[in-house]
């Protein structure tokens, strides 16, 4: 009980001038707070857990650091493909109508509602050997199993959703008008999407693409059956804990999440739209 | 010049159909019509946005029909400006002039901006400008790259009146200066009187009614029209020959009225009475005196800067009246007062 006493008078001592004291606005607080503690309460718990030497030693083990450039390096690769090819479908899917448009739209965001290691064996049968399109890949010289590739085609898989679902929400706020007007004083419709809608969207872009980048850092169930080696931190960590337990695992644990952190800073300092509602 | 050849244009569930209209190089035409009449698409599909299904588009004597929007040298304001956000006023201005050398683009901004009072707005943000700012900026943008055809879509339709007064007449010095042939479209006959040379009418997508801002105010060939552009009373009701001849005298009742006019054709129609046509007194003393006259109760008085509407109630049909201001106070005109009311057989117009 001392817990919910605590919060209880969290919720008296922060709530709002407007937010009056009543047992509505009590349960509100109550709830949001359970929450939150609920998020932050294990991370805090996993960074207080790691001593400062251990994450000394954890900096200097030449295999975790491959891993997380591995995966900087695969999860930005994701990220551009996500962006390069999601912002056409996005501009689409925002100002184009066309037959099907919903069926698109539904498609893109399924990976989504996919679970992770279903997806991973998707991956595998569209990609694999076995498959058609697999083998004309790999007589171009693309392998996907257990190859880097395969690493950027799961984590494309999942962040390629949250770079069309922002572009599109993006595009949308941008008023079609301003590429008419822009026509009208000479652009080409490129010119007028690069001068006038791109840097108009580009923020929300941007947040979405930033989104997807810590999506594909923290990928693992697809990327565990289409590519375990070479190891991207995720599934390092993941052999670490199975292999050596707890303690071997933690210090590359902070590391990763330490890295999730910054990108989550990063995210909230580019937010298209933040308003603070006075 | 702009001329619109049975043009048809498909919007959704909307269409544009058999549209022809004509301004002359030079020359100031209005678009108006209800909300939802299909003017803002015309323009749209004059400046190249929206395809045709049927038709021609000529400008400057080109047929641009199928020509994208940046190759028919076009420029476009809209009702609500769409400035980029993400440009200053200077940048917006000059817009469509990256294509000049750095002088040439900042002597036409200056230039603009000087002849709309921009000068002190250059390096501003667009964002947080009045309305009256921001169409001033959205008019020198598009005036820029110096069009010879300009699209006004309701440019005064989100300001003040007051900047709606100042902006008309700083639109009709450019229109003069620049010499560009201009197409505005707006719901007020006010800007077609006091701007246009052409004004066509237009409802549910089709043209109603194309002439002089005079004639179509004068002579309103539908009741839709008289109506709409608010030439004055529309009173339905039968013509009954009482002369000779083609263009013969005639008695026209409405309701309680029973007015001598002027006919071409008996049976059903509409009548039109132009507020300023009707006389109102105390005693009727004008001369030469007109045909008709009838007593009336005034109902409600409009005191304008100079002109007054007074609302009558003739026998249980409603008219309206313009009087001057202070002949209004002269006369005490009040509701509930009877006056005299007299018109000629001539000003009435039978549609």
């Amino acid at each position: 009980m001392p817990i919910a006493y605590c919060l209880l008078s969290l919720a008296c001592t922060f709530s709002p001038m407007h937010l009056r004291t009543t047992p509505w606005s009590l349960a509100l607080w109550l709830l949001a707070a359970l929450l939150v503690l609920f998020v932050a309460g294990p991370l805090l718990r996993l960074l207080l857990q790691a001593s400062p030497a251990s994450l000394g030693t954890a900096l200097r083990d030449p295999e975790l650091i491959a891993s997380i450039w591995l995966t900087i390096l695969t999860a930005t690769s994701a990220t551009a493909l996500s962006v390069l090819l999601g912002i056409p479908l996005a501009y689409l899917l925002a100002r184009v109508p066309f037959p099907g448009r919903r069926i698109i739209a539904g498609i893109v965001e399924l990976p989504v509602v996919v679970p992770h290691p279903v997806a991973g064996i998707a991956l595998l049968l569209f990609l694999g050997r076995q498959s058609p399109i697999g083998q004309g890949l790999g007589a171009l010289g693309l392998e996907f199993v257990n190859r880097v590739p395969g690493i950027v085609a799961g984590m494309l898989f999942v962040s390629a959703p949250i770079v069309v679902s922002a572009a599109r929400e993006a595009f949308h706020s941008v008023d079609p008008k301003l590429e008419r007007v822009a026509r009208t004083l000479g652009d080409t419709g490129w010119k007028a999407f690069r001068h006038v809608t791109l840097p108009l969207a580009g923020r929300g872009i941007l947040a979405g693409a930033v989104l997807a980048w810590a999506r594909s850092v923290s990928e693992f169930g697809s990327i565990v059956i289409l590519t375990y080696n070479p190891k991207v931190a995720s599934i390092l960590i993941y052999d670490r804990f199975t292999l050596f337990g707890l303690p071997a695992a933690v210090p590359a644990a902070v590391v990763l999440l330490l890295i999730a952190l910054a990108v989550f800073t990063l995210v909230q300092l580019l937010a298209p739209g933040r308003v603070e509602h006075r | 010049m702009i001329r619109l050849e049975e043009v048809r244009v498909r919007l959704g569930g909307f269409v544009l159909e058999d549209v022809s209209l004509a301004v002359p190089a030079g020359g100031y035409g209005l678009i108006i019509g209800p909300t939802g009449s299909g003017k803002t698409t015309l323009l749209e599909a004059i400046a190249g946005h929206e395809p045709l299904e049927r038709g021609r588009i000529i400008l400057r004597d080109q047929n641009v029909t199928r020509a994208s929007p940046e190759s028919r040298r076009v420029g476009f304001v809209y009702q609500h400006y769409h400035l980029f956000p993400h440009l200053t006023v200077e940048e917006n201005i000059g817009y469509g002039l990256r294509h000049a050398t750095v002088a040439a683009r900042a002597e036409r901004v200056a230039e603009l901006a000087d002849s709309l009072g921009l000068i002190p707005l250059l390096p501003r943000s667009v964002r947080g400008l009045s309305g009256g700012e921001q169409q001033r900026i959205a008019l020198a943008r598009a005036l820029a790259p110096r069009p010879t055809i300009l699209l006004l879509d309701e440019p005064f339709a989100a300001v003040d009146p007051a900047t709606r007064r100042v902006l008309r007449r700083e639109l009709r010095t450019l229109h003069e200066r620049e010499g560009i042939t201009t197409l505005q479209v707006t719901h007020d006959f006010e800007d077609a009187m006091r701007l246009g040379d052409v004004v066509a009418v237009l409802a549910d997508g089709r043209i109603a009614q194309a002439g002089t801002p005079e004639s179509v105010f004068r002579y309103p060939n539908s009741a839709f029209v008289a109506e709409f552009i608010g030439t004055g009373t529309v009173l339905r009701g039968t013509v009954e020959r009482s002369g000779p001849g083609a263009r013969f005298a005639a008695r026209f009742r409405s309701n309680g009225l029973d007015l001598e006019v002027v006919a071409e054709r008996e049976g059903a129609a509409y009548a039109v009475i132009r507020p300023a046509d009707l006389l109102v007194s105390r005693t009727i003393t004008q001369a030469p005196a007109p045909r008709n006259r009838f007593d009336a109760t005034v109902t409600r008085v409009e005191r304008g800067s100079a002109v007054a509407l007074v609302h009558l109630d003739a026998g249980g049909t409603a008219l309206l009246a313009a009087v001057m201001t202070t002949t209004a106070e002269e006369l005490e005109l009040a509701p509930g007062e009877r006056v005299a009311v007299a018109i000629k057989a001539t000003a009435i117009h039978l549609i």
